[in-house]
């Protein structure tokens, strides 16, 4: 079973998440922060991460740099509302970008095709 | 008393705050917070980034691999997309169109850690180049008006990476600020039948106060009404409205100015974040009388606030002439030189 490491504040959108994901046979795991969601990445090896970029503290942008450099072939999603944070060329480390929207099937079809390449 | 200058060119006016001087050391050091980790642009991540719509390597060296010098990608999340139709329609009294464009990121060097500014003047003209050889190539796009090349260095300027690296923009309508340029540059034109970008050059150079350094073929001015505390342009002294039309040697005199342009800049102000915007004539325009291709250098050392964007009035609290001076004094091998009366614009 691929294991996906969500990594959001809201924690009504993890419930949504994590609903959506394991009906779909995926394992999830959360973080709420990005300190917690670097020492689960070390200790529990997801196979791939959504990670939302506004967060209080660590930003997603930072986290995302973080876990490339301790290992950049596990693929990392960004997620967030903001359109604009595209523009950001810190989103360039990432593997792809989806916009937040109720409507999952864009993140679910990422998911399916980055596990698959 | 305050001074209200008109801009020449933009008709725009500039609100001198003699009240509110201030010196160099007045204003806020901004330092760029070294965040670390993964970059996406450095040597050995090319599969981080679209594959390059240009490189400058070794010719045995492969495509998207290390080994390059300046890189150009596409946005790896463009706002503006290359494929499609420009369709454009009325939605009553208003007007829209598809987001056709393309966007690209010039990527000045392979050392993480080189600012712009500390650019060798070898490799700054080969981004120079880039800049150029994107543009001719875009400029076959029949669909594109324009092309837009602007850096943001620094976090307070809208630099995201610490990675020195540029932009391009290609866009199917003219931005307003480039309509406004060339219409007056255009009325100069239509009135005294001489470039207003030449007749600046002439009476800078004989006014003197505020040349910032020259050389032979460009000099670096702050204007008349300027925007911000230490805004610079530098101009080609010889006409030209496109940039394309330059060599690959006044590309190397352009890269020896920019950079000491820039060190003088922060020698004045250590960490300065600034944009600087290449501004020249519309895609095939075929080379206008009336206008004259230069770069703006807008450091950020002021806010734009309620007031700025209520009246339009941008608040200077440094004279230009003031801030030429500390320029001119701040470097320790002043390359200015004498008042040369002689040295004509075009």
């Amino acid at each position: 079973m691929k294991k996906i490491l969500l990594v959001d504040d809201e924690e009504s959108i993890q419930l949504v998440y994590r609903e959506e994901f394991e009906d779909e046979g995926y394992s999830v795991i959360s973080a709420v922060n990005g300190e917690t969601a670097l020492e689960l990445f070390k200790n529990e090896r997801p196979d791939i991460v959504i990670l939302d970029i506004q967060m209080p503290g660590m930003n997603g942008i930072e986290v995302l740099r973080k876990m490339k450099i301790l290992d950049s072939s596990v693929p990392v999603i960004l997620s967030s509302a903001y359109q604009e944070f595209m523009r950001d060329l810190g989103t360039w480390a990432s593997d792809d970008y989806v916009v937040k929207s109720g409507n999952l099937e864009d993140l679910k079809s990422t998911v399916q095709k980055l596990l698959v390449t | 008393m305050p001074e209200l200058r008109k801009d020449p060119i933009l008709g725009r006016w500039i609100i001198i705050s003699r009240e509110r001087r201030k010196r160099p050391t007045d204003f806020p050091t901004h330092i760029t917070a070294g965040t670390g980790g993964f970059c996406p642009l450095c040597p050995g991540n090319e599969s981080s980034t679209p594959p390059e719509v240009l490189a400058y390597r070794h010719e045995d060296l492969p495509q998207d691999g290390p080994g390059w010098e300046v890189r150009v990608v596409p946005n790896k999340f463009p706002a503006l997309i290359i494929e499609g139709n420009l369709c454009k329609e009325g939605l009553g009294m208003y007007d829209r169109m598809n987001g056709i464009g393309a966007h690209e990121v010039i990527i000045e060097s392979p050392d993480h850690e080189e600012s712009f500014a500390d650019l060798s003047s070898q490799r700054m003209s080969l981004v120079f180049q880039a800049y150029k050889e994107r543009i001719i190539d875009l400029e076959k796009d029949s669909r594109f008006k324009y092309v837009m090349v602007f850096k943001n260095h620094g976090k307070a300027a809208g630099a995201s990476l610490e990675h020195s690296h540029s932009q391009l923009i290609a866009l199917p309508i003219l931005p307003r600020m480039i309509v406004s340029e060339l219409e007056g540059a255009k009325a100069h034109f239509n009135h005294k039948e001489r470039c207003i970008f030449c007749d600046i050059i002439r009476q800078e150079q004989q006014l003197f106060e505020r040349v910032v350094c020259q050389n032979d073929k460009f000099i670096t001015i702050t204007p008349f009404a300027p925007r911000t505390p230490f805004e610079m342009w530098i101009l080609p002294k010889k006409h030209s409205a496109n940039y394309c039309s330059q060599s690959a040697e006044d590309f190397q005199e352009l890269s020896e100015l920019f950079s000491e342009t820039l060190k003088r800049l922060s020698a004045c102000i250590a960490n300065v974040p600034y944009n600087f915007v290449l501004h020249t004539e519309p895609l095939r325009s075929g080379g206008l009388e009336s206008y004259h291709w230069h770069f703006e250098i807008v450091p950020k050392l002021t806010s734009i606030a309620g007031f700025e964007w209520g009246s339009g009035f941008y608040i200077n609290p440094l004279p230009p002439e003031e801030a030429a001076a500390y320029l001119r004094e701040s470097w320790p091998e002043p390359s200015v030189g004498v008042k040369d009366e002689k040295d004509s614009a075009c």
